[in-house]
């Protein structure tokens, strides 16, 4: 495992599209943040806005990057055949699946820290003056606030986990663009369904289950009981959601021919 | 040295030529399973996320109970066949033929009931404003809900209006209405039509509008109402879903000198709370009612008479699947160039077609082509059965004309189609499936999400978001207009798109027409 | 050099109706380059993919020193491979590439640049593999290939692509690796690129082998040599070698065509008897003849001739 691990991490760092990618995420995720942080006016005070959670807002974007970037560590391998001599450097191949999964470890906590720490300063800087901050009532953004913590962290581990799930769709489907559809129509599609569903019951159960919006109740930092679930459970769905796409995806690999 | 001849005939690169381009096309895209396949599945998942939507959608008030009120309850439609509130308080008598009211309204106030106790009584109310509060004279055919009405009011907000049939609304005079600045409101009848006037002094009358009621019948209830709509409150910038709180509130007006001409035979005033009865899930305060003395009058009442744009559950909701089918979509039309990179067979795709705008059109329609009829048979059978199904469980469905749904199914395949066709654009200059489908799907998909879905941004960048981005083109599912004289959550997570639809539609036919010239220009310039 | 042989015994896989290995059975012994010799389809590559586990066989087993590949620790210093030399991401550059797979086989890069002077990659080793010919791929794969220093290696087509130089370079590179006493499987759908080269042959056809023997054995069971002469003195000559023991046919004016005596003999017996000779050459039947007389009997069999035809042409 330390020597498959030891290569997967050189195939991840020797491309330079890794590089460009995780920098693409930082700067959209912040991006995107610091325009929602913008666009939230509250001149009379008492908007029912979590200013952290309007802060992470650039997590739904970039999530989407994360999940190329994983993508790719799998089906760059099958779109150029790669993958034949990977599975003959390393025959036990769900060694190799593993090794994928914590050889993107490291790169995505990385760049998750920086992008939610930019964009939580970010939000921390611009909302005040849209009548979001601590003189009208609302906590100010610190991370070193249990729930803003909370919501931080979580939105890390939030992009680790979509990483993990894209790389098990990626894993189980070989193709890059079959699989990157997948995993952005579970993100993205399921919340939309989610609301037309016409039936009370039915979009809450849906946001319990879809891995985007319970995976995403960890940003919340206000109005914790109008939530469709409690924050960790929320990222437990995610959690089984990534489990389910790698066991899937590994169970793929070990029965297929390569 | 021998020359070489071509053995080819003379170019063809006329209709013919073309005609071959479409045919290559279409057989590489036939005979790919995946693709077929993707269509084929985005067909039925439309269909049936449909059929499931319209046997299991519920509004609201349905979940309360095993049968809750609501299920049973049928939003009225007035004379234009929309969905309509008609509810509001009426002091009234009998017109017989031609005749006039004439009243001066010296007040208009309003409260809002903050709680109620248990036997239904607001425990404690508090003044409010409320814009569309309204008071005023009125000519209506009966007392049934959606009978055909005109009126001259003032409101809370918006001056003096003259508003007929629930969706008609003309200004009249600016300004709110108090004991220092009243208002003479004049309402007459001649046959079939009716003229509104006002004043602010009684003696210089501005006509307002004269409207015809087509077969009034010659008896008809007319008077003094008063209503007011219930406010939503908006709990959030951040738009807060369709289940906002609505508080009840009511207008109480005071009326003076209220003198008749006319066809008014001799009778008493009456007063009628006119509602939609114990089932409705309109929401109305609890003080409505009136005193007469001395030939004045002070009238309250709460609901409205306007169009009915939050009760109901609005037919394209039916299309829920469109946005799965959407993903297999994309996938396909961006792949059905970026195969063509990956594995070099765009090489001989040009070689066939050395004009090679040409070979990018003819994937483009072939695209089109099968993705729009594909949209169209799967949004037709999830509205054409969804609907009864909707019926049948019991909800109150929003009519649609047969125009407005012709609209909403040719126009979403129209969209799907666009959007094939802009992944397609995008995969060939992109070149690279997983790129291509990553744009093509946080274009179109995620601004959506953001916007009318999780609704994360706040509502005026939400609208900024549905004019520019290629999600634009969702107006299209816009079934119920949004109207001025109706204070509602006209946001994308209700339906409401801040575009009309073939506006929206055309904003991602140009994302796509770009995304295409884009593409043509970079195909004709880089090597293959 | 520790001695490692490739044992394939009754493979059979299909792909779906389509039987691509029925009973493919051959050893590779060390020392020596085996041709893996057959038409395109003829299930070689599947062989060596079922041969690094990559496949699956429905039945059969596929042993490398007596263990099935997946059981191997660090594979590829125990058997190295070059399948298809297109199989890598072109982004990265062929060290680098290189390192990641050293890395899996806990070896390092000292290893790396070792591998890469012996393909004679040193000047692109630092560039992107994008814009690499067909023929530096293979190199960097034979690199890949050689970079466990293992006793068996597989190469799959390796000539495909290459200029004429490169073939003479790998025919000699494959030859010195099975000098070092490595066993090498190389295959290829032309015989006459491994003449020279393969000291031993398995020919296949469709998922089965047809022949499976040395060289030596297999040009001699086809057609005997014959020695071309050309001579002004064409019936005294015809004469003198026909009394050693040889026939001659008359091919020209001045030309005997002789069978039955080495060439060596022939030149001694005309030099003796004084008769003048301007040319003498050795004929040798080539392994493509041998080769394509061989699937002519495999069609023949394959097309429900009777069985044995196809004679294993030795053993």
């Amino acid at each position: 495992m330390r020597e498959s691990l030891h290569a997967e991490w050189t195939k991840l760092r020797t491309l330079a599209s890794t590089f460009w990618l995780l920098l693409a995420a930082v700067a959209l995720i912040v991006a995107v943040s610091a325009a929602a942080a913008a666009a939230v006016r509250c001149p009379s005070g008492g908007c029912a806005d979590d200013p952290a959670k309007i802060s992470l807002t650039g997590i739904d974007l970039g999530q989407a990057v994360v999940a190329v970037l994983a993508v790719m560590a799998v089906s760059g391998e099958y779109g150029t055949g790669m993958i034949r001599l990977t599975l003959t450097a390393t025959p036990r191949r769900v060694t190799v699946l593993a090794a994928k999964a914590a050889a993107l470890t490291g790169p995505v906590l990385a760049a998750g820290t920086v992008a939610v720490l930019g964009s939580l300063l970010a939000g921390g800087l611009i909302l005040p003056g849209h009548g979001i901050g601590p003189s009208h009532g609302y906590p100010a953004i610190s991370p070193s606030d249990g729930v803003v913590l909370r919501a931080g962290f979580g939105s890390v581990l939030y992009l680790e986990l979509v990483a993990l799930l894209s790389l098990g769709a990626a894993t189980a489907l070989r193709e890059a663009a079959v699989a990157i559809g997948a995993v952005l129509g579970l993100l993205y599609v399921l919340p939309i369904i989610a609301v037309f569903a016409g039936n009370a019951t039915l979009s809450r159960q849906l946001d319990q289950i879809a891995p985007m919006t319970a995976g995403l109740a960890i940003q919340a930092t206000t109005g914790l009981n109008s939530l469709p679930i409690s924050p960790w459970a929320g990222l437990d769905v995610l959690a089984a959601w990534a489990a389910g796409a790698l066991v899937l995806g590994g169970l793929l690999l070990r029965s297929r021919d390569a | 040295m021998t020359a070489i001849t071509s053995s080819r005939p003379p170019a063809s690169p006329g209709r013919a030529g073309f005609t071959h381009l479409l045919h290559a096309e279409w057989t590489k895209f036939r005979t790919v399973r995946g693709w077929v396949l993707s269509v084929i599945v985005a067909v039925l998942v439309t269909v049936l996320l449909g059929l499931f939507i319209g046997s299991h959608s519920h509004v609201a008030p349905c979940t309360t109970g095993p049968n809750g009120p609501a299920c049973r309850y049928v939003i009225p439609t007035g004379p234009g066949g929309e969905s309509v509130t008609d509810t509001f308080y009426f002091v009234h008598r009998t017109l017989t033929g031609d005749g006039s009211i004439t009243a001066e309204v010296t007040s208009l106030t309003e409260v809002a009931e903050s709680s109620q106790t248990l036997n239904g009584r607001p425990a404690r109310t508090k003044p409010a404003v409320v814009p569309w509060s309204k008071a005023g004279l009125i000519i209506t055919a009966g007392a049934g809900q959606g009978s055909a009405y005109a009126a001259v009011m003032v409101t809370g907000s918006h001056g003096t209006r003259m508003q007929w049939n629930y969706t008609g609304d003309t200004p009249g005079l600016a300004g709110r209405v108090s004991p220092a600045s009243p208002r003479w409101l004049r309402l007459s009848r001649a046959g079939d039509v009716i003229t509104g006037y006002d004043s602010a002094g009684g003696t210089n009358w501005t006509k307002i509008g004269t409207i015809t009621l087509p077969r009034l019948a010659l008896t008809v209830q007319a008077g003094l109402f008063a209503t007011s709509p219930g406010g939503r409150q908006q709990t959030s910038q951040g738009v807060a879903s369709a289940s906002g709180t609505a508080a009840a509130t009511d207008a109480t007006a005071t009326f003076d000198r209220v003198g008749l001409h006319g066809g008014w035979p001799a009778s008493s005033w009456t007063g009628t709370p006119v509602n939609g009865g114990p089932d409705s899930p309109y929401v109305t305060g609890h003080e409505a009612g009136y005193r007469g003395e001395r030939g004045g009058f002070t009238v309250t009442g709460s609901g409205d008479m306007a169009p009915d744009v939050t009760d109901g559950v609005a037919i394209d909701g039916l299309l829920a699947g469109l946005f799965i089918a959407l993903v297999a979509v994309l996938v396909a039309g961006a792949q059905f160039m970026t195969a063509e990179y990956r594995r070099g067979l765009i090489r001989a795709t040009l070689a066939a077609s050395p004009r090679r705008g040409r070979a990018l059109a003819a994937k483009a329609i072939v695209l089109g082509a099968v993705t729009f009829a594909a949209g169209l048979a799967g949004a037709a059978a999830a509205v054409v059965i969804g609907i009864p199904l909707l019926r049948a469980s019991g909800n109150p469905v929003y009519p649609a004309t047969a125009l407005t749904e012709v609209r909403l199914i040719a126009g979403t395949a129209a969209l799907v189609a666009v959007f094939a066709v802009f992944s397609l654009a995008v995969g060939t200059i992109v070149r690279h499936g997983a790129g291509a489908v990553t744009v093509a799907i946080t274009g179109v998909i995620l601004p959506y999400l953001l916007t009318a879905g999780i609704s994360v941004l706040p509502a005026g960048a939400a609208d900024w978001v549905l004019r520019v981005t290629p999600a634009a083109g969702f107006a299209i599912r816009q079934v119920i207009p949004a109207y001025p004289q109706v204070a509602a959550n006209y946001t994308p997570s209700s339906d409401f798109f801040p575009l009309a639809p073939w506006a929206g539609l055309a904003v991602t036919c140009a994302w796509a027409a770009l995304a295409m010239a884009l593409a043509a220009y970079l195909l004709h310039r880089r090597d293959a | 050099m520790r001695d490692t042989t490739i044992e394939v015994s009754a493979l059979r896989k299909r792909f779906g109706p389509k039987v691509a290995l029925d009973g493919m059975t051959f050893t590779v012994s060390p020392g020596q380059v085996t041709g893996f010799i057959g038409p395109n389809g003829a299930g070689k590559s599947t062989t060596m993919r079922v041969i690094l586990g990559l496949d699956k066989p429905d039945e059969g087993t596929a042993l490398i020193g007596g263990r099935p590949y997946v059981s191997l620790r660090d594979p590829l210093t125990h058997v190295g491979a070059l399948l298809d030399a297109a199989a890598l991401q072109p982004s990265r550059t062929a060290r680098n590439h290189l390192l990641w797979l050293a890395y899996s086989q806990g070896l390092g890069g000292r290893r790396v640049d070792e591998v890469i002077a012996l393909a004679g990659l040193q000047s692109a080793a630092r560039r992107k593999a994008v814009g690499y010919s067909l023929g530096m791929r293979q190199r960097l794969g034979i690199a890949a290939a050689l970079l466990g220093d293992p006793p068996a290696l597989m190469f799959d087509e390796p000539f495909n692509g290459m200029d004429p130089e490169g073939i003479i370079w790998m025919r000699g590179f494959l030859a010195a690796l099975a000098a070092e006493g490595r066993a090498v499987l190389v295959s290829s759908h032309l015989m006459s690129e491994l003449q020279d080269t393969a000291g031993h042959v398995v020919i296949v056809g469709r998922g089965k082998v047809i022949a499976d023997t040395s060289v030596a054995d297999l040009l001699a069971s086809v057609s005997g040599d014959r020695i071309m002469l050309r001579t002004a003195a064409r019936t005294q000559a015809a004469a003198v070698l026909e009394r050693a023991g040889a026939t001659a046919a008359v091919t020209g004016p001045d030309a005997l065509a002789i069978a039955g005596l080495p060439a060596e003999r022939v030149v001694t017996l005309l030099s003796e008897s004084s008769i003048p000779f301007s040319e003498v050459t050795a004929h040798r039947a080539t392994l493509e003849q041998a080769y394509l007389e061989l699937t002519k009997d495999a069609v023949e069999y394959q097309s429900g001739g009777p069985a044995g035809l196809a004679g294993r042409a030795a053993s």
